[in-house]
């Protein structure tokens, strides 16, 4: 019973944070949810990677890109499996995060986000120029007419890819979760904050760093792969140089390294943009100005804003309060 | 007679112009404590930097237990059995008090594989008996949950010494342990290295000698990046060039009003 009692802690908040998604289905239109999961999804690794390991990327699009077209590939070229398509999308993530991460892991923060930038920027012009004859270059690859019907869950149909969303989604938050209290997790913090201790514990930074940004780089991958399949087409504008900053933006708007940050982020992004774009033609300068507020509020973000209130608000007394402040306490 | 376990050999260290550790011969004998003291900048910090590896020397060997060390990384000296803590408190200040000892007991009693650390959790090993034993020794109970940036600096010192001897290493090489604490936390600590006299090899380096003289068995004073003395308390302590350079007292000058009065 106790082990109940402790299984529903730690899992009320992210049951009734996707409760809540998938109600709003219920006021709000559908391709709204849908990329609002599917950006919180992409921001993710970016948050894990900013806010557990210390690490800023401005080259998340180069990942999107990388299972966005691996999934791509397969679907115009190969098959018309979504699901299929959407595993080669994911290893595809694994192979480029896999093959750069040996090298960008050993360098310093800020080193770190210029070599992720320059990865996104040479992807960019791979798919646009270089690769135009397999890519189709700016034109991009169109194949929503390939993707076949699946059982269960038909991923051609919105209502079905929303399901579908939403329970990636949640097995993704799930598993950041998990990670959150990990050894593993504990140790992301550890080197963000002190890597001479960790090292002199006996831990490798190197490698701790290196499945951090596996693991991150394939989450965002997956969001590329997702994107693909449900619209059905990808051009070079994934990986666009002028939009590298956005996963690190709905980061920071939402809170950065909070497990709820991404989702509260990518709704807010997402609706802003939906909601001032039909306003005033340059909503990215709105977006700007209130980054420029959050930060000088307290870097906390919209979360990390409203955690205190909530908790305030709800005032459930946890059995072991002060435990939550440590290896797991994202929220 | 016991094993020689650090040995070093001219060890030299320089940064620039100035040499911080000069051809420095060193031994350490298993279970021995051994005391380094030394004025500020005589370079007990460096040495001890250059034998857990932090800096490697620019001349000179390492070697534990006869095995050669020099270029070896922290990670595998903490393998074969060394454990330091740093001059200025390090911990993990982002986690708490009792995941900054799981971190060192999963490293030091089960096999820390980044598998291995993926598929546990921290929550399962907050309660093993030998984490909860430390807590108690050095009086963390109460700040167990805690985060170690609310501590105060002699809770967050306990913390670091308890962290090291959790993870039960060869060598336990403390850099001024008792820096900042309280009388009363002092007495903690002491009372706690002095269980493990006999049972383990222990190197501390301290600026107060007054702290460590009951406690270790031999003590080496450098000054200048020198060993100037080497051997038992009373004998470094009446050694000329150690009440010279670390009593500042001059010894000529002594003899003359001696012979004056």
């Amino acid at each position: 019973m106790a082990a109940m009692v402790n299984a529903w802690r730690w899992w009320w908040g992210i049951l009734l944070a996707f409760f809540l998604v998938g109600l709003s289905r219920l006021f709000l239109p559908l391709p709204f949810i849908i990329e609002v999961l599917i950006f919180s999804i992409y921001t993710m690794g970016c948050s894990f990677l900013l806010g557990r390991v210390g690490f800023i990327s401005f080259g998340q699009p180069a990942y999107l890109a990388a299972g966005a077209y691996g999934t791509a590939f397969y679907l115009f070229y190969f098959g018309s499996n979504p699901y299929v398509g959407i595993l080669i999308g994911i290893l595809s993530g694994l192979a480029v995060s896999g093959i750069v991460g040996p090298l960008f892991v050993r360098l310093r923060s800020d080193y770190f986000a210029l070599v992720n930038l320059a990865l996104a920027v040479i992807i960019y012009y791979l798919m646009q120029k270089v690769l135009a004859g397999i890519t189709k270059g700016d034109n991009g690859l169109w194949f929503l007419t390939n993707i076949a019907s699946t059982p269960v869950l038909d991923l051609g149909k919105p209502d079905h890819f929303f399901i579908f969303s939403i329970l990636v989604a949640l097995a993704i938050w799930a598993f950041y979760k998990y990670l959150d209290d990990s050894v593993f997790g504990a140790c992301c913090l550890a080197t963000k904050i002190n890597e001479d201790k960790l090292k002199f514990l006996g831990y490798s930074n190197y490698g701790v760093r290196l499945l951090a940004f596996v693991i991150a780089n394939t989450t965002t991958a997956l969001a590329g792969a997702m994107y693909a399949v449900y619209l059905g087409f990808v051009s070079p504008e994934i990986t666009s140089p002028a939009r590298a900053a956005d996963p690190v933006v709905v980061t920071i708007l939402g809170g950065t390294g909070t497990l709820f940050g991404p989702l509260v982020g990518a709704i807010a992004y997402t609706g802003m943009k939906d909601v001032i774009s039909k306003l005033i033609g340059n909503w990215e300068l709105f977006i700007g100005f209130l980054l420029v507020f959050i930060m000088l509020a307290g870097e906390k973000g919209i979360w990390g804003t409203l955690q205190p209130w909530l908790e305030r608000l709800f005032s459930r007394k946890k059995a072991s309060p002060a435990a939550g402040e440590g290896a797991g306490a994202r929220q | 007679m016991s094993t020689e376990i650090i040995k070093t050999v001219g060890v030299t260290k320089c940064f620039g112009a100035l040499v911080a550790v000069d051809r420095v011969d060193y031994s350490l004998r298993e279970n021995e404590v051994a005391g380094i003291i030394g004025s500020n900048g005589a370079g007990k910090t460096t040495f001890f930097n250059l034998v857990t590896g932090y800096y490697p020397p620019d001349e000179g060997s390492i070697f534990y237990k006869g095995r050669d060390v020099t270029r070896m990384t922290p990670q595998q000296r903490v393998a074969l059995g060394m454990t330091r803590t740093f001059q200025l408190t390090s911990t993990f200040d982002n986690l708490a008090v009792i995941d900054n000892l799981v971190l060192v007991y999963f490293r030091a009693h089960r096999d820390s594989t980044l598998l291995k650390l993926l598929l546990s959790t921290c929550r399962r090993h907050r309660n093993e008996d030998k984490i909860v034993a430390t807590l108690e020794t050095f009086d963390l109970q109460h700040v167990r949950d805690r985060l170690v940036k609310n501590l105060s600096l002699g809770e967050k010192r306990r913390l670091e010494i308890a962290m090291a001897v959790l993870a039960e290493p060869q060598v336990l090489m403390l850099d001024e342990p008792l820096a900042g604490l309280a009388e009363s936390e002092i007495k903690v600590i002491l009372e706690v290295l002095g269980r493990r006299v006999g049972k383990q090899t222990i190197l501390i380096v301290e600026h107060k000698i007054s702290h460590v003289k009951d406690f270790v068995q031999r003590l080496t004073v450098m000054h200048e990046g020198r060993v100037i003395a080497d051997g038992g308390y009373e004998e470094c302590l009446s050694d000329p060039e150690v009440r010279r350079s670390y009593w500042q007292i001059d010894t000529e000058q002594e003899g003359s009003k001696h012979a004056a009065a």
